[in-house]
């Protein structure tokens, strides 16, 4: 009994198996970026991708496209420090890291946990926190690994539904979990989460599947709603439209910022902490939007 | 009346050339510019036709030292393979590959040992790295872009073996196709440097450079390595460039000893007509025509050993061999020869095998044999990169060298934790170089146990120990002789560790914290150190974020002889706390405050005027 059992299941494998691997195809992610920097400096890239203090990288590999956002805390600008230094050079050290192929697509904390160390690496004393999402499309499993420390985060999207999401981490209301690099006069004082604090996520993705990721810039001023209006805009996975509906987004969230009367989810969930606060939240916005495409080389 | 037979020939070979020159000139009509461009650039060896190759390594495979982390990619040899990150920029960038050390100051210290007699006056390397590329060419050109400091490189050779393929090669030729001396450019700023290449008569995708930081002021940075080349033999040789006269010295020295000597022996056996008459030199004394010898080289005295039977004699005579230095050598030195070498090496003392014996050429056997020989006599043995060397090997060393007192193990990152158990036995030790190998922690401590003479102790990078607080509380309990002490990325020794050192050591001179990360000054560690240790003369504590200007004070305060300060990259130390270290300590002549936030070009600049004779290090990025 127990045998037949045994053998209609993996007879049932064998066959749900071969169904699913039928896709040999590779993926691959075609990915456009827009942003703005809090002080309207529209959609100008400071020196690579930086907006503001947020900074992200769109790397590829043979094995895998990966892509991440990170949004440099502003506080440390009272201590005399560039916020963005810290968030951008995270970035530029993932996108090496990708680049070099000292990774495994499953594993994007891994990335995340190397580009920390190498930070502490370099001779320049760096100083600075930020918050990070990576996103890892391993192009022949199609399976997307991701890892998300603090209020950044990402959207998957498939037939106008949003089917996946990160989950945002805070430590308390505005002060999300954030990797940084304190003052040895400062150290305890300053939060500071170990890499490995980093939510993580696998998630199985098909042809046509958008993605977006974005730092909080977005998401405090834009409810799915909205986004998803956007998105619907889109029609065919060229680039330039992709181009085209992140600026779009990108722009109308950061049009909203700047509306004292709306009702962002920010202020939606700054109610619900009971402040009374109105309006949009004036911070930088970067927004990296994505479709699962076959992939060519 | 000779000559006139040669005679059609010549204007066959002239005609040839001519009609060369003319399909050059139209191919390079026809619009392939860069095609001809690089064909005069690679001095005109290689007819445009053929295919060209450009590539960047692939792959770093073997290196003597460097400043970056071992399970990191800042600083690292490892940055040296793919494209370039930095260039044509110039500064101190984490993307690129940088050595352990720089100029000579160095040099000064006591931990550095003395240098060979006999060293070969054309050897100036002092770092290597081994770079594999993905297709075998016949270089015509090789650019080693430079981001920083540049002037390093003083050596390229190629290898005939393939690293890549599947099959053992026959023979291992390395071939110099490049040389220099060491030289001293005077801006940091970056270059491509584009050396005039020898050709070489086989196929390469494995190039090592050797470098000489002897000269320059900072660090040297290299970002990439392109190498030029045809896939084809080529065919002609229009060779343009005069002969460099030392090229050929060099290539002598480097190849022929081997031959020489094995030549030698069969002269020896042979036996030579027998004279009983020297002339001269008969009315010489023994001794002065030892002493005259004694200031050549050793491919030189091998040469002179053929010349007559007394020269023979004299060039055999063991005393000449006290020194015996085989570095230089490194692309010949096998079996063979340390087996020809072994009646002479009776009275060995100084005995330098380092960058030898890799890729087959020195076998175990071989090793054992020439120590059974040598050990009784042994005081030093170097053995830097020595990738043959295996457990029994260091057992061997172990065995048959009771007076050994000098052992550099220096990044034989290849050789197991097990092999380092042996060392133990070598009671006498006084220098000891573990750089970058694999020692583990019961190895080392046992080492430390059993050898309470040691005096310099260099334990950088080695990443397999667990707990140096540990290894520093023995070092302060066994070893009371201790003079140097090298930690350099050490992961994790704290202010306990530090404690104990300082009480127990109290002839520490030099020490090297650097990017020890867990040290933290509020801990009082350093004022512990400074306190304690009144005869430092070196201090290192490079990428210590924490170091601050109570620190600097009581190190003028209590260390007058302090000659080298390396406090790179704090945000603590001011400009006051420096003055006073620099007023206080006469002997400092090296200060390096790169990436010091407080202390600007502006306040190095006051610093300079006020202490010439103290050579302040500012680096930068751009």
């Amino acid at each position: 009994m127990f045998s037949v059992l045994s053998c209609g299941r993996l007879v049932a494998r064998a066959v749900l198996g071969g169904l699913s691997q039928t896709d040999s195809r590779d993926y691959s992610l075609v990915t456009a970026s827009c942003g703005f920097g809090k002080d309207a400096r529209k959609g100008i890239l400071k020196k690579g991708m930086c907006y503001g203090d947020d900074a992200c990288f769109i790397a590829r590999h043979r094995t895998a496209d990966v892509l991440g956002v990170a949004d440099g805390v502003g506080g440390w600008r009272d201590y005399g420090v560039d916020p963005s230094q810290f968030s951008e050079t995270l970035m530029r050290t993932c996108e090496r890291l990708v680049k070099e192929g000292r990774f495994v697509p499953t594993s994007p904390v891994g990335i995340l946990t190397s580009s920390y160390c190498e930070l502490l690496q370099n001779k320049v004393p760096l100083l600075g926190s930020s918050t990070a999402c990576l996103v890892v499309l391993d192009r022949t499993s199609h399976r997307l690994h991701t890892a998300n420390l603090g209020d950044s985060g990402f959207l998957v999207v498939r037939a106008g539904e949003v089917v996946h999401r990160s989950d945002e981490q805070q430590h308390y209301f505005n002060t999300p979990f954030q990797l940084s690099i304190a003052p040895p006069e400062a150290e305890g004082a300053v939060l500071s989460d170990s890499p490995d604090a980093a939510d993580s996520s696998s998630f199985d993705v098909q042809l046509g599947d958008i993605i977006l990721t974005a730092t909080d810039g977005l998401f405090d001023n834009m409810p799915d709603y909205m986004i998803l209006q956007e998105l619907k805009k889109l029609k065919n996975a060229n680039y330039e439209s992709i181009q085209q509906t992140a600026r779009s987004i990108a722009e109308q969230a950061h049009d909203l910022a700047y509306d004292p009367n709306y009702m962002s989810p920010f202020a939606q969930f700054a109610c619900d902490y009971g402040l009374n606060v109105r309006g949009g939240k004036p911070d930088d916005i970067t927004v990296l939007l994505s479709i699962v495409a076959e992939y060519t080389d | 009346m000779s000559f006139m037979p040669w005679f059609p020939m010549l204007t066959v070979l002239s005609m040839f050339y001519y009609i060369c020159l003319r399909r050059r000139a139209r191919l390079a009509s026809r619009g392939e510019m860069i095609n001809s461009r690089q064909a005069i650039e690679s001095n005109s060896r290689a007819l445009p036709m053929s295919t060209k190759a450009v590539q960047y390594a692939k792959e770093v495979l073997d290196f003597s030292s460097h400043y970056g982390s071992e399970n990191s990619m800042s600083y690292t040899m490892w940055n040296l393979a793919g494209s370039p990150n930095v260039y044509p920029s110039s500064g101190d960038f984490t993307q690129t590959a940088v050595f352990r050390t720089y100029g000579n100051l160095w040099s000064n210290c006591s931990s550095t040992p003395a240098p060979f007699k006999r060293t070969s006056v054309n050897f100036f390397s002092q770092d290597y790295v081994e770079l594999a590329f993905e297709e075998p060419v016949y270089p015509t050109a090789v650019h080693i872009l430079e981001t920083y400091h540049p002037g390093s490189v003083v050596k390229i050779l190629a290898c005939s073996a393939n690293p890549y393929s599947q099959s053992a090669p026959a023979e291992i030729r390395w071939e110099t196709i490049w040389s220099g001396e060491p030289t001293r450019v005077n801006s940091p700023q970056s270059r491509q440097f584009t050396p005039c290449l020898k050709e070489i008569s086989f196929p390469t995708n494995l190039l090592r450079l050797e470098t000489n930081s002897s000269l320059l002021d900072y660090y040297t940075e290299l970002d990439a390595v392109e190498l030029h080349g045809v896939k084809e033999k080529p065919v002609l040789f229009l060779k343009t460039a005069a002969i460099d006269m030392s090229d050929l010295d060099d290539d002598y020295d480097d190849k022929d000893s081997c031959e020489l000597d094995s030549l030698t022996n069969q002269l020896s056996n042979t036996g030579i007509r027998e004279w009983t008459n020297n002339g001269y030199f008969d009315k010489l004394p023994y001794e002065l025509i030892q002493f005259i010898i004694s200031h050549l080289a050793l491919p030189d005295l091998c040469r002179l050993a053929q010349t007559c039977k007394l020269m023979y004699q004299h060039c055999c005579d063991p005393l000449q061999y006290t020194h015996l230095s085989l570095q230089p050598y490194w692309t010949n030195v096998n079996d063979n020869s340390l087996e020809y070498l072994l009646p002479r090496c009776s009275l060995v003392q100084w005995l330098n095998l380092s960058w030898t014996g890799n890729r087959g050429l020195i076998s175990t056997s071989g090793f054992s044999r020439l120590l059974k020989v040598c050990g009784s006599e042994l005081v030093r043995l170097e053995l830097a990169c020595g990738h043959f060397l295996n457990e029994a090997c260091l057992e061997v060393i172990a065995e048959m060298c009771p007076n050994l007192q000098e052992l550099n193990l220096s990044s034989c990152d290849k050789l197991p934790p097990q092999a380092f158990s042996h060392i133990c036995k070598l009671s006498g030790l006084k220098r000891l170089v573990l750089y970058r190998t694999k020692i583990e922690q019961t190895a080392l401590l046992s080492i430390l146990n059993f050898c309470p003479e040691i005096q310099h102790l260099n334990l950088g990078s080695c990443v397999l120990i667990e707990d140096y607080d540990l290894v520093a509380s023995v070092l302060g309990a066994k070893c009371k002789k201790l003079r140097s002490l090298d930690l350099w990325r050490c992961k994790n020794i704290t202010e306990r560790g530090i404690a104990e050192l300082a009480s127990g050591c109290l002839l520490l001179e030099e020490l090297d914290l650097g990017w020890c990360p867990t040290l933290q000054s509020s801990t009082g560690c350093f004022v512990n150190l400074a306190s304690k240790l009144p005869n430092l003369r070196k201090l290192f504590l490079t990428a210590n974020r924490s170091v601050c200007d109570s620190d600097i004070e009581e190190l003028a305060r209590n260390c007058q002889h302090l000659q080298q300060l390396d406090i790179l990259g704090t945000r603590m130390v001011s400009p006051a706390a420096l003055c006073k270290l620099l007023e206080c300590c006469k002997e400092l002549f090296l200060l390096d405050v790169s990436f010091c936030s407080q202390i600007d070009s502006r306040v190095v600049q006051e610093l300079v005027t006020r202490f010439p004779s103290v050579s302040i290090k500012k680096s930068f990025t751009q």
